[in-house]
């Protein structure tokens, strides 16, 4: 087999966009996750709640990245909620409530999918746009206009993120609440409003996310399978609660498998499982992590 | 301002064990109030009962600003900082994974520290040059001395009327204490404080002491209304000595 250059540049290129995508869809976690430490397991199963809110905004005639945007606000009550509930059950406990939690989220999981199935049914489900379809040509390269448009949501999303929590006295007490709440109560916050704060705007930004995902490619009500191990490989890769890091340890993972598809395409739903493996056995304080 | 902390009869016990049994103490405007006791008397549960940590279980805690008094018994410890307490607590409690001026801007999280934090950001460094220096460093990976100016730093941040200062001593060695000690002493004039400092390291706490208590078992065993008076008397001799100097 003569090795193909042009394969193996468009499969960086489609890797990087893919990546940036990738990097979208994980920021919330990078929040919920990396800087709360709660286990969000349902992370995804909210991410495949907004494509199917993107969805049926879409049907009543919103075009789907404006429909992102209006179910923000209702993502961030709805992650308000989530964790209010997670708080007073489990949390408030104490000691295993790891573990316990776990068991919530994945509960919280299945119902997410099967409400889906009750409303939607199972059959995928796409919308069209007039960036959905076309693409930009570069010389002889090809680059589809959606991917473009992930790639410009993920740099939004990463930099207002990233603003907001480092210029903002509220961004700053959610990046300080999982190293010491008790030191943080010193400062006259309270830790269980920043958390839940914190939790709010992670849901919120899985609306966005999305409307990138059936922007991206159609959508079923399984899909958030496939994106638990991406979710969590690239917030793992990047060091719990990076912004800049999980954009590039989406990049990373995005390449990684386009890359592995020009071998074989069957492969690339274990990229993301094995990239992980990977990194919690060299580098489990992952690439940017302090 | 005028501000007066008193404390009546306080009782406080974690499970079965008894910390404090009935302690009474006051500290006045502009005092610096020592409290000094070795190890396990119950003089960080008394400072977690002032900050609203643990809650006593009898016994009064009164702050009394500008003639309203607030019962601290009742609030919690975001309403006793807003108030303007601060405590730099046992072990310092920073941040360890953010950067020095990231602590120090947590520091000013209170509402009315908000409008002041680049002029407290400014004394901070005037007064802890290192931390100018070292402001982009992780807090976590800074020396025990360095950590110690960050989290006096840091409380004062919050703009406070009374500083409370738990063992700022620990774990430092004997030029640091006396440096530390000395900078706390130094905050006080500057800020106007009101202090209350817990010590076991009696000798240097004494250096900045107008007055004192003494702690044993839970329980005031002595009441010193003066440094003299505080410096001379038979249980610190005793105290100290049994304690061994450091
Ligand atoms: N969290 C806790 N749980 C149980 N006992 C505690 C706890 N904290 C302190 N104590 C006990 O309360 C007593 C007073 O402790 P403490 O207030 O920390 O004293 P000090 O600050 O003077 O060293 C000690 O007997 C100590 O063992
Ligand atoms: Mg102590």
């Amino acid at each position: 087999m003569s090795f193909d250059f042009e394969l193996l540049r468009d499969a960086i290129v489609f890797g990087l966009l893919l990546g940036c995508f990738y990097a979208a869809v994980s920021l919330g976690l990078s929040v919920a996750f990396g800087l709360l430490d709660v286990p969000h397991l349902a992370y995804p199963a909210f991410l495949v709640l907004g494509s199917y809110g993107t969805y049926m905004l879409y049907t009543l005639g919103f075009d789907p990245l404006v429909a992102g945007v209006i179910l923000t606000p209702v993502f961030f009550v709805l992650g308000i909620l989530m964790y209010r509930i997670y708080y007073e059950t489990f949390e408030k406990r104490g000691a295993d409530s790891g573990v316990r939690g776990l068991a919530f989220f994945f509960g919280v999981m299945f119902i997410i999918e099967v409400a889906i199935i009750q409303m939607f049914g199972v059959d995928q489900r796409t919308v069209s746009a007039s960036y959905i379809g076309r693409s930009l040509e570069i010389g002889e390269m090809r680059i589809p206009n959606r991917l473009i448009v992930a790639f410009i949501v993920a740099l939004v999303i990463a930099a207002t993120l990233y603003l907001y929590l480092s210029r903002t006295f509220t961004g700053r007490a959610i990046r300080a609440v999982a190293q010491d709440e008790g030191a943080l109560r010193l400062m006259g916050a309270n830790p269980v409003a920043i958390k839940q704060w914190a939790f709010g705007i992670a849901t919120a930004t899985l609306a966005l996310a999305g409307a990138l995902l059936i922007i991206v490619a159609p959508i079923e009500p399984t899909l958030d399978r496939a994106y638990i191990g991406r979710t969590f490989c690239v917030v793992v890769m990047a060091g719990l609660g990076s912004m800049g890091g999980t954009l590039i340890a989406g990049i990373i993972l995005g390449v990684a498998e386009e890359v592995v598809k020009i071998y074989g395409a069957s492969w690339a739903p274990a990229i993301s499982f094995g990239l992980l493996l990977v990194i919690l056995a060299v580098r489990p304080q992952g690439l940017f992590g302090r | 301002m005028a501000l007066e902390l008193t404390v009546s009869g306080v009782e406080a016990s974690y499970g079965a064990v008894r910390a404090l049994a009935g302690v009474s103490l006051h500290v006045g405007n502009g005092e610096t109030v020592v409290l000094l006791g070795t190890n396990g008397n119950g003089k960080s549960t008394l400072m977690k009962c002032l900050i609203g940590s643990v809650r006593p279980t009898a016994g009064m805690i009164t702050l009394n600003i500008d003639g309203a008094a607030h019962d601290l018994t009742r609030l919690t410890t975001e309403e006793i900082v807003n108030l303007g307490v601060a405590l730099v607590p046992e072990g310092r409690r920073l941040f360890p994974k953010l950067t020095v001026e990231e602590n120090l801007m947590l520091g000013a999280y209170r509402s009315a520290a908000r409008a002041k934090i680049a002029d407290n950001i400014a004394l901070s460094y005037e007064i802890f040059p290192v931390l100018k220096e070292r402001r982009t460093q992780l807090a976590g990976t800074m020396s025990g001395g360095q950590q110690q100016m960050l989290a006096i730093a840091r409380a004062l941040m919050s703009s406070p009327t009374l500083l409370l200062v738990d063992e700022p001593s620990v774990g430092l060695s004997p030029l640091l204490v006396s440096q530390t000690i000395a900078a706390i002493g130094d905050l006080k004039r500057r800020f106007g404080l009101t202090v209350l400092m817990a010590e076991q390291n009696f000798n240097q706490a004494l250096k900045i002491a107008d007055r004192g208590y003494i702690i044993v078992h839970g329980e005031i065993a002595y009441e010193g209304k003066s440094r003299d008076e505080l410096a001379n008397n038979a249980l610190i001799k005793e105290l100290y000595l049994g304690a061994a100097a450091h």
